[in-house]
């Protein structure tokens, strides 16, 4: 068995968003199986189903070191506020 | 009865019963996908025989959908004996259900064009579905039949397609429908494409040598009929003003 993860679009300009996994002997059935679990009350007019084996994954020690530099939350906020004490009159 | 409406009456009374009995798999299907997909493809069924019976309603010599589809003496039935087998084992289930959709597109495309034209609206819409339906078939006979189930499959199969080729028995007014235009193909030209499907699949089939159950026009019931319309009247006879 292999697992697909199932992805939905609506129409118009939404991305396709994850709407969950599947399991299924291959690609036929699982296209066969995804449309009534996920898509039988038109939650989506697009389908996509990636086979979970394709997905290309990224070591949690490889992503750690970004959650601690809160400098790159920055939003400019403390700038803007300054800026706009002295333009006050 | 007016012979065009027999015609489509039989594709009805298949439709409908064809959906009640798919519709048993809720919830004990192999899994659970399986159980989704089955169920909306009762369900589907079912709502081709209600369109049929809402065209054919308007006739009140017939009674409405409800009267149609529930209340009628089981030898004005026109259900082919294919549908009215209890499947309780999910490769009868699957077989009958690949061996009904074939047939079923079939008898579709032959309403296409049809002279009745509340009939042939809907003929795209159910075309739609019957796609989803035979992929969802093809899917699963194909992929199980060259697995260890092969010989499950294959058993279904000799014991279904003799009962699935009678369904192309003709009712007593197709002349008729087909020199009015209701319908535009007779069911031995397209018993001989179904067949042709058949074959492709489980080698030349012997069809003179095969047994069919006696039918009389689809004016007789088969010995499961009195059970199966007591579970689908089941409902109708505690509350008759339940609807469907």
């Amino acid at each position: 068995m292999r697992v697909y993860e199932v992805f939905l679009k609506r129409e118009g300009k939404d991305e396709f968003r994850h709407a969950g996994s599947l399991e299924a002997a291959d690609d036929e059935l699982a296209v066969v199986l995804a449309r009534e679990t996920y898509v039988r009350r038109a939650e989506g007019d697009r389908l996509w189903l990636v086979d979970r084996a394709h997905v290309v994954t990224v070591d949690d020690a490889f992503l750690a070191p970004n959650a601690d530099k809160p400098h790159r939350h920055n939003d400019g906020s403390l700038v803007a506020d300054r800026r706009r004490a002295q333009r006050a009159p | 009865m007016e012979p065009a409406r027999e015609v489509l009456l039989a594709l009805a009374d298949d439709e409908h019963l064809m959906g009640q009995q798919h519709a048993e798999w809720i919830g004990v299907a192999p899994f659970l996908e399986e159980d989704l997909a089955f169920c909306s493809i009762a369900q589907d069924e079912l709502g081709h025989a209600a369109v049929l019976y809402e065209v054919l309603a308007v006739d009140e010599e017939l009674g409405d959908a409800d009267q149609l589809a529930f209340r009628r003496a089981p030898q004005d039935y026109r259900s082919c004996h294919l549908v009215e087998l209890p499947c309780p084992d999910w490769s009868d289930a699957l077989v009958r259900h690949w061996l009904y959709d074939e047939a079923e597109v079939l008898r579709w495309d032959a309403l296409a064009g049809s002279s009745w034209p509340a009939v042939a609206a809907v003929v795209d819409r159910v075309q739609r579905e019957e796609a989803y339906h035979r992929r969802h078939a093809e899917a699963l006979v194909a992929r199980l039949g060259d697995g260890d189930a092969g010989p499950r499959l294959l058993d279904s199969f000799r014991r279904l397609v003799p009962i699935a080729d009678a369904l192309w028995e003709p009712v007593a007014g197709e002349q008729q429908a087909l020199a009015d235009g209701v319908v535009t193909a007779p069911s031995a030209q397209l018993q001989a494409r179904w067949r042709g499907g058949v074959d492709a699949i489980l080698g030349p089939v012997d069809w003179d040598a095969l047994e069919h159950p006696a039918q009389h026009g689809r004016t007789t019931r088969s010995e499961y009929f009195p059970a199966l319309h007591a579970r689908i009247t089941e409902v109708l006879d505690l509350d008759p003003t339940a609807r469907w």
